[in-house]
C-alpha cells in the first residue's frame, strides 16, 4: 500500500515523525526520544504514531511496562510538614510533657486530619506499642519507637528527589508503599503507583521507502481552509494537505427515530393507505371491555388470575354504560337478542367494572363497536397490551398488539378470507397463503393465516374471523363484522437482527443507536 | 388451549386406517389442532388444541372419532345414548350434598381389557377434562373404578370430615377425608374446593366400602384401576349438571370406540333437577336448533345449496333433518358448544376447507387517517429527531423504586401510582405515570456509550385521577433528556423553546421547587393557563439513586389534544 504518492496524504506531524526516527543515529527510538527530536508535544507524537502505524510505516520494537512510585499532593505535603502519625506522635509528646491528658477526642477536635485518618494512625501506633490508652481515654506515649513512622519518613524523603520505578525499594518498603498508596475509594494518600509503559518504535522498509521523498514544505501546508484564507485570497499561496480519505471517520451522535418504533409507522402507514382509521384506547380497561363485550364468559379460564394483570386501587370502575352493561349481560346469561343460547350461567355486573391492564387490542375494537361507527367503515390500533407472563426472550410484560375491525353489509367468510390476502401481500409481500381453522372466544369463523414470507418462509402472520353476534349486537351493530390482528413482532425482530423480545425495548443505547432495519 | 400427546399405532387403530404424520398434519385443521412435535421412535405426537369449547377434541378417541367422521362422511352413532329401559345399576344420592357438590354421573364399561396405551390415555383425559373444562376440579372431576368389587346401589352424600376411615391412592394406611385435606398431596392441591364445608362429600357402596372423597381423592381398594381389569365404573362428580354429564358422556364415547359396552347408571336424586329426580346417565341432551340454508350461506358468502351443507354437515358428525329453507341440527352427545347459527356455518366451512373458498378481494372504499394524537406525536417526534436526539421506546410497567424512590418522589404529592394487584416481578409493578423514569434508566445503563446523550420518548403513561370513571387516565406523554459533561438548565430551555415555537404552543415557565429537579433551576411548563410539565436539571440525589455519574436535564409534557 506503500507508494511515494502516499507521501501526499501525510500529516505535517507523521512527517516530523517519520524524520525523526529516519534521522536518528540509532535504529530505533523509545517514545520520550520522539517527543525530544521533533519537539513536538507528547499527545501529538502519539497520535501521529498511532496513524503511522495503522499505515505500516513504522513498527512497534517493544513494549517495557515499569511500575513507579511518585508522591501525590498529600504526599508532598506529609514530607514538608508531618504525616498524622508524626503529628500523632508529636501532640502527644508535647502534652505529656505539659502533664496534660489528651483524648482522642481532643485530637479530632483539632480537625486537620480526617477521623478515618486518625483512627487507622491509632490503630497502627497501638498494635506498634507506641501507644497506650489511660484512664478516661487519655492517650501516652510509651517511648517505644515506631518502625513504620520512620520508615515512612524515609521514603517520603526519598521518593520526593524524583519518582522511581518501585522494584528499587526492599521488599518491606514495597508493601509499605502499596499500603500507602492512593486506592480507588481512598485518594488521600501519600503515595501513587503507576504503570509507565515505554514503547520503541522504528520504521517498517516501507517508511524508509518512503523517506527520500517526504515533502520538504510540509509545515506550510493549509490543512484547513478559513474565512480569512478566502476573504484575502491568501489561498491561492499556499497549497492544501491531501487527506487520508480511507481512514475511518470519527463517530457522531445523530437524532434519529428508533428502529421499531420505525418499523411500526410503516404498518400504521400501511393501515391508513388502505383505508384504516386509526382508533386508540386506555392502557387501564374494566373486564367488561377488555372480556365481557368480547362475549368471553367470566368463568373462562384466560380471566384468571395468572393470565392477566389485576389494578390494586381502586379495583372496580365507578360505572359502565348503559345499554350495554345489560345487554352484553343478557347475551352471556341466554343469548339476549342475538340469536344465541349464551352461555348460561350467573353474570356478574360487579366484576365487569374489576379494573385490569388491556390484556388484548380487541377492547379498543369493542370500545369502537360502541360508538356508533359509520358503515362502512375500517378501523386498526396498535395497542400497548399486558400479560401476565414470566418476561423471558420470547415474552415481554407489555407489548403492542396490531389488531382492528372492518363492518359492512357486504362482509362475510370470503371477504375476510380476501382482507386476510390484502393483508399478506401488503405486510409481508407473500404469495402464497394458507388458511387454517382457528379458535378466539370473540369470533365465527375463525382464521388462522400462515404466509410464506419470501425471506423468512413459512410464518403465521395472523388471526382473524367474523366478530360473533354475541360481540356486536348488545353493542349496536348490525352488519357483519371481521376482526382482525397481525402478529408481527417476529418480522420486526427479523428486520431489526434481534433474537431477544426484550430487545425491542431494551435500554442499552449502544443497542438502540446500532439498530437498524435490515429486511 | 390444551397439549396432549397421542400415540401414532393408537391413533391409527381407533382412525380404522394408516396414518402417516404427513396424513396426520393435514387432518389436523378439522379439529383445530396443530402438530407440535413428533418422536419417530416412539411414535408419540404431541398436538395443540385450540377449541376451548370442544373438550371432546383434548384426546386421541375424540380426535380420531371427528377425522373418521370427515374421512367417511358420517359418524357412527353411539348405541347407548339410546338404550331402554331402566338401568340395572343405581346411584343414590343424599341430602345434603346439594350445597357442596350437588350432580354427580355415572355409566358401567364393561368387555374392554385396559390396555397400557389405554390408561394412559384415559388419565390424560380425566386430567384435562377436570383441570382445563372442569376448573381444576371445582366443576368437573372424574374418577375411574374397578367395577367388580363394588356392590350396587352405591350412594352419594356428605360425611362428617372424621366420620369414616379408607386407604386413599398413593398411601398404606387408612385415613378420614379430614386427615387427607392436612396430608395428602391432593388434599393439599385441591382442598380449597371443600373448604368450609362442615360436611364432605363422599361416594360408598352398599357394603360401606368407599369409592371417593370427590373432588380430592380415590380409594385404593375401590378406585385403582389397573392393566386387564375389562370391566370400570366411571362416574363424574359437580357443580354445573350439564357439564357433568358433557364429561361423563365424552368419556363414555372414548371407552366405546376402544370396544367397551357402556351400560347407562340411573341417578336417583332426593331432589329437583334441571334433567328430573331420576336421571338415566350417560344423557344425549343435544336439543334440535334450526337453521337456514340462507344463513349459512350468507355468512360464509357462497352459494352452496341445501345438499352441500347438508352433506357437509353430516360428514361433521351433525345429524340432519332438512325442509326447502332450513334444516334441524343436532350435535352428538360429546358436544354441547352450539350457540349460534354461525357456529354450524364454520362447521361447514372447516369440513369444505377453508381452501375451498376463494378470497373476495375488499371492494368498499373508506379513507384511512391517524388518530389526531398520533398525528400530533409523529409532529414532535419529527421535530425532536431534527434537534438532534435519539428516540427511545420502552416498557411501560416499572418499579415503584424507578418510579418514586429513585426520583426522590416518595411521600410527595407525586407519588401515587396505578400498581398492579397481583404482581409477578416487583420490576414490572406498576405503571409509568412519567417517561422521564425512563430515560433516565437508559442514562444509568449506558456510561460508556458515546456522548452527548440526546434522549426522547413520546409515549403513552398512566396518571392517577379520582375523578376518572377508572381511576386513572392514559395521558400521551413526551419526554427529553440530554447527559453531558456541559448539560444544563438552559440548553434544555432551548429546546423546549424552540418545540414549542414550531408547535405553536405559546407557553410560561414559572419558577418552582420539584424534588426531582435541583431548586432554582427548575420550572413548571403552562400552557395556555393550564399546567403541563416540567423542565430541570436533575437533583444529584436522583443522579446518584440511578448511578449516574453524567449531569442530566430534562423536561416532560402532556400532550394534550383539543377535542380529543
Amino acid at each position: 500500500m506503500s507508494s511515494p504518492n502516499q507521501t501526499d496524504s501525510l500529516h505535517p506531524l507523521e512527517i516530523q515523525v517519520l524524520r525523526a526516527l529516519g534521522s536518528a543515529s540509532t535504529e530505533s527510538l523509545k517514545d520520550p526520544e520522539l517527543v525530544q527530536a521533533t519537539s513536538l508535544a507528547a499527545s501529538q507524537v502519539s497520535m501521529a504514531v498511532g496513524w503511522l502505524l495503522t499505515k505500516q510505516l513504522v513498527h512497534l520494537v517493544s513494549e517495557i511496562t515499569t511500575t513507579y512510585v511518585a508522591l501525590t499532593d498529600v504526599g508532598i505535603q506529609f514530607q514538608q510538614a508531618e504525616s498524622p502519625l508524626e503529628w500523632i506522635l508529636h501532640i502527644l509528646q508535647a502534652s505529656s510533657q505539659d502533664g496534660q491528658a489528651t483524648t482522642v477526642k481532643d485530637l479530632q477536635a483539632i480537625g486537620r486530619f480526617q477521623a478515618t485518618e486518625l483512627s487507622r494512625a491509632f490503630g497502627l501506633l497501638k498494635k506498634e506499642g507506641v501507644l497506650s490508652l489511660g484512664a478516661g481515654g487519655s492517650l501516652h506515649t510509651t517511648g517505644q519507637k515506631s518502625a513504620t513512622v520512620e520508615a515512612l519518613r524515609q521514603l517520603l524523603n526519598e521518593i520526593h528527589k524524583g519518582s522511581r520505578p518501585l522494584e528499587s525499594f526492599s521488599p518491606d518498603q514495597q508493601v509499605l508503599l502499596r499500603q500507602y498508596a492512593v486506592k480507588r475509594g481512598n485518594t488521600q494518600e501519600p503515595f501513587r503507583i503507576d504503570d509507565h509503559t515505554e514503547r520503541t518504535y522504528a520504521l517498517t522498509p516501507e517508511g524508509r521507502i518512503l523517506l527520500p521523498h517526504l515533502r520538504e514544505d510540509a509545515g506550510q501546508e493549509i490543512s484547513q481552509l478559513t474565512p480569512e484564507l478566502l476573504k484575502d485570497g491568501s489561498w491561492r499561496n499556499h497549497s492544501f494537505r491531501k487527506y487520508s480519505i480511507h481512514l475511518r471517520p470519527p463517530r457522531l451522535a445523530v437524532g434519529r427515530r428508533h428502529a421499531y418504533r420505525e418499523f411500526l409507522d410503516t404498518v400504521k402507514t400501511k393501515l391508513t393507505s388502505m383505508g384504516f382509521q386509526e382508533m386508540r384506547g386506555e392502557l387501564v380497561e374494566t373486564e367488561f371491555w377488555d372480556m365481557d363485550a368480547l362475549f368471553m364468559p367470566q368463568f373462562h379460564p384466560a380471566r384468571a388470575i395468572h393470565d392477566v394483570y389485576f389494578v390494586k386501587e381502586p379495583k372496580h370502575a365507578k360505572r359502565i354504560p348503559e345499554p350495554f352493561l345489560s345487554q352484553v349481560a343478557d347475551t352471556h346469561k341466554n343469548g339476549g337478542e342475538t340469536g344465541s343460547k349464551g352461555w348460561q350461567y350467573a353474570y356478574d355486573p360487579e366484576r365487569a367494572k374489576r379494573l385490569v391492564l388491556r390484556s388484548q387490542g380487541t377492547a379498543v375494537s369493542a370500545r369502537t363497536l360502541a360508538t356508533n361507527p359509520p358503515i362502512p367503515s375500517k378501523f386498526f390500533s396498535i395497542a400497548r397490551c399486558f400479560r401476565y407472563d414470566n418476561v423471558d426472550a420470547t415474552h415481554a410484560t407489555d407489548f403492542f398488539q396490531v389488531e382492528g375491525i372492518v363492518l359492512g353489509s357486504d362482509i362475510n367468510f370470503r371477504t375476510l378470507l380476501g382482507l386476510l390476502k390484502l393483508f399478506a401481500t401488503e405486510m409481508a409481500q407473500a404469495k402464497e397463503i394458507r388458511f387454517l381453522p382457528a379458535y378466539f372466544p370473540f369470533t365465527e369463523p375463525s382464521v388462522e393465516m400462515h404466509v410464506r414470507h419470501p425471506k423468512l418462509g413459512w410464518m403465521e402472520l395472523g388471526g382473524a374471523g367474523l366478530f360473533r353476534s354475541e360481540v356486536t349486537m348488545p353493542l349496536g351493530v348490525t352488519v357483519p363484522v371481521i376482526a382482525w390482528g397481525l402478529g408481527l413482532d417476529r418480522m420486526a425482530m427479523v428486520a431489526l437482527g434481534i433474537q431477544d423480545i426484550r430487545d425491542l425495548f431494551t435500554s442499552d443505547l449502544e443497542a438502540v443507536r446500532n439498530m437498524r432495519r435490515q429486511l | 388451549m390444551p397439549t396432549i400427546s397421542i400415540f401414532q399405532q393408537d391413533f391409527a387403530q381407533l382412525l380404522g386406517q394408516p396414518a402417516s404424520i404427513p396424513d396426520i398434519e393435514q387432518w389436523l385443521p378439522w379439529v383445530k389442532g396443530e402438530l407440535k412435535d413428533v418422536n419417530s421412535d416412539t411414535g408419540e405426537v404431541r398436538v395443540e388444541l385450540q377449541d376451548t369449547n370442544r373438550p371432546d377434541l383434548w384426546c386421541v378417541e375424540g380426535i380420531a372419532r371427528q377425522i373418521r367422521a370427515v374421512l367417511t362422511g358420517s359418524l357412527t352413532p353411539h348405541s347407548f345414548f339410546s338404550t331402554r329401559g331402566r338401568p340395572k345399576r343405581r346411584i343414590q344420592v343424599m341430602p345434603g350434598i346439594e350445597h357442596v357438590r350437588p350432580y354427580v354421573a355415572a355409566c358401567a364399561s364393561l368387555g374392554y381389557p385396559m390396555t397400557v396405551e389405554g390408561l394412559a390415555q384415559c388419565i390424560q383425559t380425566q386430567e384435562k377434562l377436570a383441570e382445563a373444562f372442569g376448573r381444576q376440579r371445582e366443576t368437573v372431576s372424574i374418577g375411574l373404578y374397578r367395577l367388580s368389587s363394588i356392590a350396587f346401589p352405591v350412594t352419594y352424600g356428605v360425611v362428617k370430615p372424621d366420620e369414616v376411615r379408607f386407604t386413599p391412592l398413593g398411601f398404606e394406611e387408612k385415613m378420614t377425608p379430614q386427615e387427607i385435606l392436612t396430608v395428602h398431596p391432593k388434599g393439599l392441591e385441591y382442598g380449597s374446593i371443600v373448604a368450609g364445608y362442615e360436611r364432605l362429600p363422599l361416594l360408598w357402596d352398599t357394603d360401606g366400602h368407599v369409592l371417593s372423597f370427590p373432588p380430592i381423592i380415590n380409594s385404593r381398594e375401590l378406585g385403582e384401576v389397573q392393566i386387564g381389569d375389562t370391566d370400570l365404573l366411571v362416574e363424574v362428580t359437580g357443580t354445573d349438571l350439564s357439564m357433568v354429564i358433557l364429561a361423563l358422556n365424552i368419556f363414555a364415547s372414548n371407552l366405546a370406540d376402544r370396544g367397551a359396552t357402556i351400560e347407562p347408571i340411573d341417578i336417583v336424586y332426593p331432589y329437583e333437577t334441571a334433567m328430573g329426580k331420576t336421571v338415566k346417565t350417560p344423557l344425549d341432551m343435544g336439543n334440535t336448533q334450526r337453521v337456514s340454508f340462507h344463513a349459512i350461506e350468507q355468512a360464509l358468502g357462497m352459494a352452496l345449496g341445501a345438499e352441500a351443507i347438508q352433506t357437509a354437515l353430516t360428514s361433521y358428525g351433525y345429524q340432519v333433518k332438512s325442509t326447502r329453507q332450513s334444516v334441524a341440527v343436532k350435535l352428538p352427545a360429546f358436544r354441547n358448544d352450539l350457540m349460534h347459527v354461525m357456529d354450524v356455518a364454520e362447521d361447514v366451512a372447516i369440513t369444505r376447507g377453508y381452501d375451498s373458498f376463494s378470497p373476495i378481494m375488499p371492494q368498499t372504499f373508506t379513507v384511512g387517517a391517524l388518530s389526531q394524537q398520533e398525528q400530533t406525536s409523529d409532529q414532535l417526534r419529527d421535530l425532536l429527531v431534527g434537534f438532534g436526539f435519539q428516540e427511545m421506546f420502552s416498557n411501560i410497567l416499572a418499579s415503584r423504586n424507578e418510579l418514586v424512590e429513585r426520583m426522590r418522589l416518595g411521600g410527595t404529592e407525586y407519588e401515587s401510582l396505578v400498581e398492579v394487584d397481583n404482581v409477578m416481578s416487583q420490576t414490572y409493578a406498576c405503571l409509568r405515570p412519567s417517561i422521564l423514569p425512563c430515560l433516565l434508566r437508559v442514562e444509568a445503563l449506558s456510561p460508556r456509550v458515546f456522548y452527548p446523550h440526546l434522549l426522547f420518548e413520546v409515549g403513552e403513561v398512566a396518571r392517577v385521577d379520582k375523578e376518572a370513571n377508572v381511576g386513572s387516565r392514559t395521558v400521551l406523554s413526551l419526554a427529553a433528556i440530554s447527559a453531558h459533561p456541559g448539560a444544563n438548565f438552559s440548553e434544555m430551555h432551548s429546546y423546549l423553546d424552540l418545540l414549542m415555537y414550531y408547535m405553536v404552543w405559546p407557553y410560561d415557565l414559572e419558577p418552582v421547587s420539584h424534588p426531582s429537579f435541583l431548586d432554582g433551576r427548575v420550572g413548571r411548563i403552562r400552557c395556555q393557563g393550564k399546567i403541563i410539565g416540567y423542565i430541570g436539571e436533575f437533583h444529584p440525589e436522583v443522579l446518584e439513586s440511578w448511578q449516574i455519574d453524567m449531569p442530566t436535564s430534562g423536561f416532560e409534557i402532556e400532550i394534550t389534544i383539543p377535542n380529543a
